[in-house]
């Protein structure tokens, strides 16, 4: 199909290629301007002014006067997101191998209580969690970003999903093994289900670091803050720092990033089986 | 079932896995659900006993103007972000489709935005949206005009939208783009023969034969317009004169800044309510039973 396309055809190609790195130009302005001195953020073409790494070092040294201590909002974001991607995996992997794969009385009516779950909104649950949160004297505390979100009805849906599709062979072998749960789902379902497992952990990871509403209600004070909530205060309060505030949502986004370009076939193979 | 037998080995491991989801799904699921409910029919505050006041709370919202005004909104959100973010997905669709081997780096480019930080980028289109931005100087060159991005309740909401659809057009392009794989090729041979134009066999097969696939956009960005809150939040903080205020930024005002978390609590419910009828009202209208024969 590609060739034999003529003129017209190779427009429509540098077209759709030009848009697609359009799609780019935030993320190159954004690090373009995280590495500029602020009065040349608004002034300078993208790739021109006098590149520097003062921004980052404002962030690291210069903010705790202000009352932002950004190093240990990274660490906190780390920890909690880390967490709960790892506890999100586990149990999913787990109570999906049972939905999918164990004859168990109920089964059905928890397969559907999961469907149930994933049509009401989770925004509706903002404001009740919080009295909960406050029932246990957990606000301002690591524990109200991590606890409410260790498993998810989404992760082990996706999943089940996915392992109601493997053949029965492979659960035949590991019988005649004589393979216990754990290795059942260690050894042979989490190697034959990447993908999907793949796109849990990166969803589950990027919604846990980038949540932004939640933290905003549950923590107050500034030095338990996670790192997306810190960066929106700071630009509030110092908006008019251009650079740093970049160089911020440059520290927030790298992590994302990264995994994303690490984990693109698995991501790109597991967006194809959840849409069908 | 199997009254008085043992349970086997196999479904002991099954109902306790299960089990502790149902649990866990009690304590953070079931329990604040059981408070929003309660929260909908009685007055409190956050520190006294709540007092039950049966259907005040609902009467009160449904005719708050700035609930209604919220829900507004959204409309006005829809009817910019619908047509840019179908547009703009089915260019990524048909682009995917047309280019051959940089498949996978075009989608990726257009995910990027999808799986990287809302936070981060609101702040970046805040800069980008400014009068001194760079996309008022790239306008400036060519019109000699500068746009006022966020001093106008129109434009701001324009602005809100091309971010969001920016984050999500690649998504959606993925979801019409598995569509368009499913479509026989061979009834364009057949369209061809008939003379249909472009035009014709976009509007009269393509189309239809995604409508799956375009009532999966539609739902999903009818869920993101109510759910909007990180935007325009941190882009135009609601205004100009609550122009962009959305029901999540209210319900989040009403419950924290002003302490009236028992109307927050009905506005979610109402809110909820609302986009399940948009979502039913828009199956109703467009949903078809695509057969091919």
């Amino acid at each position: 199909m590609t060739a034999g396309r003529g003129l017209g055809g190779w427009a429509a190609t540098i077209g759709i290629y030009a848009l697609a790195l359009t799609w780019l130009y935030p993320f190159a302005w954004m690090v373009a301007a995280s590495l500029k001195p602020t009065a040349q953020v608004y002034t300078t073409a993208l790739f021109q002014g006098d590149w520097t790494l003062d921004n980052f070092r404002f962030l690291f040294a210069t903010a705790d006067t202000l009352d932002r201590p950004f190093l240990q909002a990274m660490g906190i974001s780390a920890l909690v997101t880390f967490s709960v991607t790892a506890s999100v995996l586990l149990s999913s992997a787990f109570i999906a191998f049972a939905l999918a794969r164990l004859r168990f009385p109920g089964a059905k009516l928890f397969g559907d209580f999961l469907l149930l779950q994933m049509v009401i909104p989770t925004t509706m649950f903002i404001l009740p969690l919080f009295v909960l949160v406050k029932q246990l004297g957990l606000l301002n505390s690591l524990a109200a970003l991590i606890l409410p979100s260790l498993m998810s009805g989404w992760g082990i849906y996706m999943m089940s999903q996915s392992f109601k599709a493997m053949p029965e062979e492979y659960f035949d072998a590991a019988r005649l093994d004589r393979a216990g749960l754990w290795r059942t789902v260690t050894a042979v379902v989490a190697p034959l289900n990447k993908s999907i497992i793949a796109i849990v952990a990166l969803f589950t990871f990027t919604g846990t670091w980038d949540n932004f509403l939640w933290p905003l209600i549950a923590i107050s004070d500034t030095d338990r803050m996670p790192l997306a909530v810190l960066l929106a205060t700071f630009s509030k309060q110092y908006g008019g720092y251009a650079g740093p505030v970049m160089a911020g949502a440059v520290l927030q986004t790298l992590p994302l990033v990264t995994l994303f370009v690490l984990f693109r076939r698995q991501f790109l193979q597991g967006m194809s089986l959840t849409l069908k | 079932m199997r009254t008085g037998r043992p349970l086997s080995r196999e479904a002991v491991i099954g109902l306790s896995l299960a089990g502790a989801y149902l649990l866990f799904a009690a304590v953070f699921w079931a329990y604040p659900f059981f408070w929003l409910a309660r929260l909908s029919v009685t007055q409190w505050r956050f520190f006294d006993e709540p007092v039950f006041t049966g259907a005040r709370n609902f009467l009160r919202t449904v005719r708050d103007p700035q609930f209604l005004l919220s829900l507004w909104n959204v409309v006005r959100f829809l009817l910019f972000y619908l047509p840019i973010a179908v547009a703009g997905a089915l260019t990524v669709a048909f682009g995917l489709r047309h280019v051959g081997r940089g498949k996978a780096f075009v989608a990726l480019c257009f995910l990027l935005s999808n799986v990287s930080s809302g936070v981060a980028m609101a702040l970046v289109f805040t800069k980008i949206f400014s009068t001194t931005g760079p996309l008022n100087a790239l306008v400036f060159d060519w019109v000699g005009v500068r746009i006022p991005w966020t001093n106008d309740p129109t434009l701001a909401m324009l602005a809100i939208a091309l971010v969001v659809a920016w984050k999500f057009v690649g998504y959606y392009g993925l979801i019409l783009y598995s569509g368009l794989l499913a479509v026989p090729r061979d009834i364009y041979d057949a369209a061809r023969l008939d003379h249909a134009g472009p035009l014709t066999r976009l509007v009269r097969i393509t189309l239809p034969l995604l409508n799956a696939q375009l009532m999966m956009v539609l739902v999903f960005a009818i869920l993101v317009s109510f759910g909007l809150f990180t935007e325009p939040f941190l882009i135009t903080g609601g205004g100009p004169a609550d122009g962009t205020a959305t029901p999540q930024m209210l319900i989040y005002e009403t419950a924290f800044r002003r302490l009236q978390p028992s109307h927050a609590a009905t506005m979610s419910i109402l809110v909820s309510a609302v986009s399940y009828a948009l979502i039913a009202a828009a199956r109703r209208l467009f949903e078809r039973k695509v057969v091919l024969a």
